[in-house]
């Protein structure tokens, strides 16, 4: 046994070594796709720099003077296979912010459990019915003591420290630090090119059917969150996302890190893609509030 | 006798408050333009008005901004002793934004009464470069080398020693 072991590490230390010294970069193994594996795999777009397609939206807001805006492509949803409609200009500091993983995983799970009331409830001694008379008397009977028939030694007694009645998990991250999560979760949306940006969401038909060929055929991923601003959508698209489940339409106001991470892929229209710079960058140039935000200033976005 | 005391006291107010706006010209447009006017004998019975929102204009330039403007084009320190950033950022591999206020983020921390620390924050780009020179500046200053602590994924140095004039001043110098 002990010699079965030696040759097995002197097996894996030589793979390891060759693997040093051949100098290839490999992936490690559970990163590594198997060659056999049905389905197209995905490729990363082309970067729109350099390209010949005019730039069709430039930040509004000042950009810094050391960073330069980020470039996506602009598409249509008019047909299956479109080509790119133009270049869009992004802000550095709501899509290319550093990705910070801490603040995205405190997002969520403030997302998640702020809104989370427990009903559990169980009965302590004092609530469960009978137990106010000592079952026997102290000393004589050879029993052990008890003063009730309900304390929690007893089957059908009471629970010592069970839930105790609606618990709430309600709790507030700063404002910023919320703010912060959406810039983060756009940042590496784009990154891992999952960010599509559509010039307005018209599509020609309400057939649900449309909409999926269409992602499978851009290769935009098993599930699509698409967002617009307003209240008004087209009907064709409200009718064709109605009964899909991995293709969801909601208002820009709507958008949370929850739903940017569960859908793979995030489609903007450029009206939302102004929308959210100019909500997302107030904050970093915004007072402290003197009252809430809530009442009226003189110049909120 | 109450009732005849209470409507002498009315009329004499009334008179008063025409008189007051007659010789004071600022209630003038109060008086001459749209504004809430009443009957003038209430004894009648019919409260007529009219609704104007033209001087809403008066609340409104009291709503406060939610934005921080700003500062003015100022050539070389404002009379205060502030610098502004230097239009084009310097060429050096990190580059140090300035606070929301315009300020440069150099902030110093006490802890138990007696932990001096120095904090800088909001570095973008090489802070390790950055900490180099940071250590090199202060060796100069104090001839020992301050502990620091990097935090690559906020982009603060934490520097031991109360150093946040002297850092300021020189981050100002370098054109931050």
């Amino acid at each position: 046994m002990f010699r079965a072991t030696l040759a097995l590490c002197g097996r894996t230390a030589v793979k390891r070594f060759i693997s040093s010294v051949s100098g290839e970069n490999l992936l490690p193994s559970n990163l590594r796709l198997p060659s056999n594996l049905i389905g197209v795999g995905r490729q990363k777009r082309a970067s729109p720099v350099g390209s010949d397609l005019p730039v069709v939206h430039r930040c509004e807001a000042a950009l810094p003077a050391h960073l330069a805006p980020v470039h996506t492509w602009l598409e249509s949803l008019g047909s299956c296979d479109c080509d790119p409609l133009g270049v869009v200009d992004l802000h550095p500091d709501v899509f290319s912010v550093p990705v910070r993983l801490d603040i995205l995983h405190d997002v969520e799970v403030w997302q998640r459990n702020f809104k989370r009331i427990s009903h559990a409830k169980v009965k302590s001694r004092a609530e469960v019915s009978g137990g106010g008379r000592k079952p026997w008397k102290q000393k004589g009977s050879g029993r052990a003591r008890h003063g009730s028939i309900r304390s929690p030694l007893w089957r059908g007694g009471g629970v010592a420290h069970g839930p105790r009645g609606p618990t709430s998990y309600y709790y507030m991250l700063p404002m910023k630090v919320r703010v912060q999560g959406l810039k983060i979760a756009l940042t590496a949306k784009l990154a891992q090119d999952y960010l599509h940006i559509v010039d307005s969401l018209e599509i020609p038909t309400p057939d649900p059917h449309y909409l999926l060929e269409l992602v499978k055929r851009r290769q935009w991923g098993d599930s699509v969150l698409i967002v617009d601003v307003g209240d008004e959508f087209p009907q064709n698209i409200l009718k064709a996302t109605e009964d899909l489940k991995t293709v969801n339409i909601i208002p820009a106001i709507g958008l949370n890190v929850h739903s940017m991470l569960k859908h793979e892929s995030l489609v903007l229209t450029l009206e939302a893609v102004k929308f959210l710079e100019k909500k997302l960058l107030w904050h970093d140039v915004r007072y402290t509030p003197l009252y809430p935000f809530k009442l009226p200033y003189s110049d909120l976005p | 006798m109450s009732a005849s005391i209470r409507s002498m006291s009315l009329t004499v107010c009334r008179a008063a408050r025409a008189a007051y706006r007659a010789s004071n010209p600022a209630t003038r447009s109060l008086s001459t333009g749209p504004c809430l006017r009443t009957e003038s004998n209430p004894a009648e019975g019919s409260w007529g008005f009219i609704e104007s929102t033209e001087e809403f204009r008066f609340v409104e330039r009291l709503i406060p901004p939610s934005r921080i403007p700003n500062p003015p084009e100022h050539d070389g320190p404002a009379p205060s002793g502030w610098i502004p950033a230097s239009a084009s950022p310097p060429s050096l591999p990190y580059m140090i934004r300035r606070s929301r206020m315009h300020n440069v983020p150099v902030y110093s921390d006490i802890k138990h009464g007696n932990q001096h620390s120095t904090l800088l924050r909001k570095v973008e780009g090489e802070i390790w470069a950055l900490n180099k020179d940071v250590k090199e500046f202060l060796l100069g200053l104090t001839g020992k080398e301050p502990p620091t602590q990097v935090n690559e994924v906020t982009g603060t140095i934490r520097i031991k020693g109360q150093f946040d004039k002297e850092l300021k001043e020189w981050l100002l110098k370098k054109g931050f």
